[in-house]
Parts: structure tokens; sequence; C-alpha cells
């Protein structure tokens, strides 16, 4: 039997839960997966693994990938899983590199798409900058790992599995990350979670503050490419693309952004998008529904404008 | 106390070209820069020794010796030593075999902190500094932001990392790795004028696989464990379209749009 492990980042359950997917192209409908969970959650995951690890760490789970990769690693040893799946978070890119290269196994960053070419396995991702989509093939023994972007293989129906709960002792108690303190931020949204979100790039510089009334008008999010994050105009937390978030909107509006491929794979899976760009033969253009062709600050005041008179007359 | 900086000069991204046959990227056609999260770890060593003379900063990239002016640059704004990993064998290396390359010099070297970036801009892979923690058994550390100057001598990093709702601060104990962001923002200092026109080259140091010692089939392209096949300019899936001129017309047909599907 085909055997695939996946790391459950307690912070991003949902997209971890969407690896099983990712394992579903990756083997095909007949394979086995496990689970690996180091804290505690708020909620019961549903019945989607064969088996759940639940490895008992104190308090508020573990900090540190060290000690996890010690756990994932004897996990293999014992069961040689064929694939062992990461997302893509904070604690999941750094927990990935140092799990492949303690197995000597190779690993693909951020992949967007799996496939199979004469039965061997290739998964594709975004590379240099957007520019190109490589497809990369294993070499060696394996296991296949890989980080996978979250929220790319969402929304697709997960298989109910008689999940049988293995709790398991952490394979080393020390680990040289310590938690001193968390605060929480006070600003602070999740683009991933907003229905509608309008967005700027370099062509809309200087109309941030107008994206931001426009995303409020519609009940959405402003958000950001890479340009205006690098430019120091949004923050990172807003970025959508590679380096960025992907998002699955019902809305999407663009403005002033050409679309390197990084930016377009972030926002594929958007039910509607109007893209806003003095160049109709942008990149993004070719994905939306309108292209309007214009000067993104211009547009910004026409449509808020048409918007607040529509308000008032209501 | 010595802080080693790994750095990568990357493609400046709108410049470089890519060989589709070999399916790699040809550096030599692109103009470099320092990879923008690595700035910040060079800028923090930079501002530690500023403090505390004392310190030696020493930079370590893996790269062809193409990158030796840019590596000067750094000496100029103050870093002690650079030091180039450079060898034909290394070429085509994927993360895992690059990772072997630089822990096998890192091994020999005594430093109390290992300041990298997180993510480089061409690759995006962020999985050095990560391997690198695994290879040399070091605790590592990626989206650092802001360092406790104070406790660094102690033998104590104290840090934060800033995610989505929360700044989370950790402690590593030296020997260790931390991976900053460029959202620290920590600035790179201006080189004196006397250094602006000093030669700098004898205190590069290029290191070859005869000082490392990797078999062929350990390093580049053959030590690699993954492999890219093909790269391909992305098709985009056509949707339905309509355009339309961001005039009163156009606006109109927008808003109408959004008020048919419900948004407004």
């Amino acid at each position: 039997m085909i055997r695939c492990l996946i790391y459950i980042d307690p912070n991003e359950t949902e997209s971890s839960l969407d690896l099983i997917e990712a394992a579903r192209q990756l083997h095909g409908d007949s394979f086995e997966v496990t689970g690996v969970l180091c804290s505690a959650l708020d909620q019961p995951l549903p019945n989607v693994f064969d088996r759940l690890a639940v490895v008992a760490y104190p308090e508020s789970g573990c900090v540190d990938p060290a000690q996890v990769v010690d756990t994932m690693q004897a996990m293999h040893w014992k069961d040689k899983y064929q694939s062992i799946l990461i997302p893509a978070t904070h604690f999941g890119r750094m927990l990935a590199p140092r799990l492949a290269m303690l197995l000597g196994t190779g690993l693909v960053a951020d992949i967007t798409q799996i496939r199979r070419k004469d039965d061997v396995v290739e998964v594709i991702r975004p590379a240099y900058s957007g520019s190109l989509m490589a497809c990369i093939r294993y070499v060696g023994e394996g296991p296949m790992m890989m980080s996978v972007r979250p929220n790319v293989f969402r929304d697709m129906v997960k298989e109910e599995r008689a999940m049988r709960i293995m709790p398991m002792q952490p394979r080393t108690s020390g680990g040289g990350i310590e938690r001193i303190e968390v605060k929480p931020k006070q600003i602070s949204y999740d683009i991933r979670e907003s229905d509608v979100l309008v967005s700027g790039g370099g062509g809309a510089a200087k109309s941030f503050a107008k994206i931001e009334r426009l995303a409020e008008l519609l009940g959405g999010k402003a958000s950001a490419s890479r340009k205006l994050v690098d430019a120091g105009i949004a923050p990172r937390s807003i970025q959508v693309g590679q380096s960025g978030k992907t998002v699955s909107p019902e809305l999407y509006i663009a403005l002033g952004i050409n679309g390197a491929i990084q930016h377009i794979e972030g926002i594929k899976q958007a039910k509607h998008i109007i893209s806003v760009n003095i160049n109709k033969d942008a990149p993004l253009t070719s994905l939306s529904d309108i292209v309007v062709e214009g000067d993104a600050d211009r547009f910004l005041d026409q449509l808020i404008r048409r918007i607040q008179q529509y308000q008032q007359s209501e | 106390m010595k802080l080693i900086c790994l750095v990568k000069f990357v493609p400046d991204v709108g410049s470089a070209k890519y060989d589709f046959e070999r399916h790699t990227l040809i550096r030599d056609s692109a103009h470099l820069q320092l990879n923008p999260d690595d700035v910040c770890a060079v800028a923090f060593a930079l501002k530690i020794k500023a403090r505390h003379p004392e310190t030696i900063v020493e930079a370590v990239t893996m790269a062809s010796a193409r990158v030796t002016p840019n590596m000067e640059d750094l000496l100029r704004i103050g870093v002690d030593c650079g030091v180039i990993l450079s060898d034909p064998a290394f070429a085509g290396s994927d993360t895992f075999a690059t990772t072997r390359v630089l822990g096998r010099y890192l091994s020999r070297q005594d430093f109390s902190y290992l300041l990298t970036g997180t993510h480089s801009i061409d690759g995006d892979t962020s999985h050095i500094p990560a391997q690198l923690g695994a290879l040399l058994n070091l605790s590592q550390m990626s989206g650092v932001q802001k360092i406790d100057e104070s406790l660094l001598g102690q033998g104590i990093a104290r840090f934060d990392v800033e995610s989505e709702q929360e700044i989370t601060t950790y402690q590593m104990r030296k020997p260790c790795i931390l991976s900053l962001t460029r959202e620290s923002g920590y600035k790179l200092p201006y080189a004196s004028r006397a250094n602006l026109e000093k030669d700098f080259s004898a205190q590069i140091q290029v290191v070859s696989n005869a000082d490392l010692g990797f078999l062929p089939e350990e390093v580049g392209l053959t030590g690699s464990k993954t492999r890219v096949v093909e790269t391909y300019v992305k098709r985009l899936e056509q949707r339905e379209q309509r355009t339309v001129r961001a005039d009163e017309s156009g606006v109109e047909y927008v808003f109408r749009f959004l008020t048919d599907k419900g948004f407004i």
C-alpha cells in the first residue's frame, strides 16, 4: 500500500487538510494517509485521515521544527512513506527542509500543481520570480517531499476515512528554541478570508488609499502585488502571489497589476476578475472577465463616485 | 564574537536570461544585487560591529567568481572578509547539494551566529538556512525581525517573529542560525570615502572543491535530489471577456457588472 505522511499545521488546519487532495493527485485513489498533529486543536479534525498521530507536546504545542523533525523522521523509518507533504506555512517552511536534509531526499517548495508524465511524478512551481513555471522531478530513492502552497488544492471533496488515533510521545524533550512571549497584533486581517479583494500594483502606487476606500465600499479588503510591498506602500501580510498568499475570492479587482506568473498563480481561483491597466494586453488581463483599459487612479475616482451616488440615491 | 553572514547575489529579476535547453538560469546575463533579505542580515552584523568593534564579520557565498566585485562592495562597507565557494563541480546544485557545500565549509568555522536572509528572490524556496540547521545540528528560525542586541554577547539570541495575528518573541542559544526578513528594516551603512577606492581583493578568499573534497557525484547536478525537467511560460486560460475604457461608459459597465453579481 502506498503511504503518505502529512504534517498538520495547527495554525493552518484547513490548508493542511487540503494536502490530502494533493496526495490523491500524487498517488491516485488508493493510498493510506497519516496525519501528524503536534498541538491541541480548538476543534476536532474531520475523519479524513486513515491514521492520526497525536504527539504529546506540553501545553501550547511545539515551537521548534527540529523536535517535529525528530518525530517525523522516526515515523518514516518505521513506516516508510512514499511521500511527505507539508503546508508551506512559516513553520512548515522551516520544517520541510530540515526533514528533507536528514532523510537525504529531494524537496520541492511551494508547489502549485502535480502531474504525471510517462508514469513519473512531476511537480510544478513558479520559478525565477514568476517569469517561468518549473517542472521538477525527484531523483533518488525518496520519499518525495514537497511543501504545498496553502489554498491551491482548496474546495475539493475529501473522502471520509476510518481515522485511527495514535498517541505518540515526542522523540526529543530538548530543542534549542524557546518561546518567550506572544503579543497579539492590533490591526490584522486575512486577505484569504475576504470574498472581495481590491488589489493594487505598480500602476496604482499612488492610489492605495483609494484602493482601500473601494474595498470598503464593496465590503472587501485591500491587497497588493509584490511591487507595492517591496516599495513599502503595503504590508507583506496583504501580498498576493508566490511569496504572498493564494486567494480565492468571489471578486478580484486588479488595479495597475501586470500579473507576473506568481501573482496569477495566487489569484487563478478567483471567481470574477476585473483588471484595470493602461496596457490591455498585460498578462493578467487574459484571466479577466472585464478588462478596463486606462489609468487606475482615474478609474478608482470614477467608480468610487458612481457607487457613492448609487448608495446616496438608495 | 564572530558573525558569519550567508549571502546570495541574485539576478536582478528583469534582466535575467534563462537557458531553456539546460534548464538553468544564465546568471552571467543578469545584473547582480545582494538578495534583499540578506541585506538585512549583513546590515545587522555591521550594526553589531559598529557597537562592538572587536566583532568579526565574515560574508560567505556560493557562486561563480563573477560575484567578486559584489563581495568587494561588502568589504567596502565594513565586512572583514569575504569567502566565495566556487568550483565548476558545484554548478547546477539544487538546494540539497548547495547545503552540502555550504555546510562543509561552515562546519570548519568557529562562529557565534550565522545570519542569513529568509527568502531569496530568485529561487524563493527558503530551504538553505533550515537545511543547514539540520546538517550542522543548529537551531534555526526564519522570519526574524527585531533582535535584542544586548543579549548576543551573553550567547543568547532573543528576537521577534511577526505573523498575521501576533508578534512572538523567541530565544535560542549560540551557535544558531538567524534568518532575517526585509521587514526587519536593518539598513546597510555607506562606505567611507577612504574605502571607496581601496583594493579589497586580498580579503577575499575563493574556496574550491580542492579545499572541500567532494566526490563529483555528491555535488552539482549529479549530487542533486531534484531536477528541473521542463520550464515553460504559462499559457493562461482565456475567460469570456469584455474590454472597456476607463471612461464614463466603461465605469458604468463595471458598475452594472458589480450590481448584477450582487457585489453592490
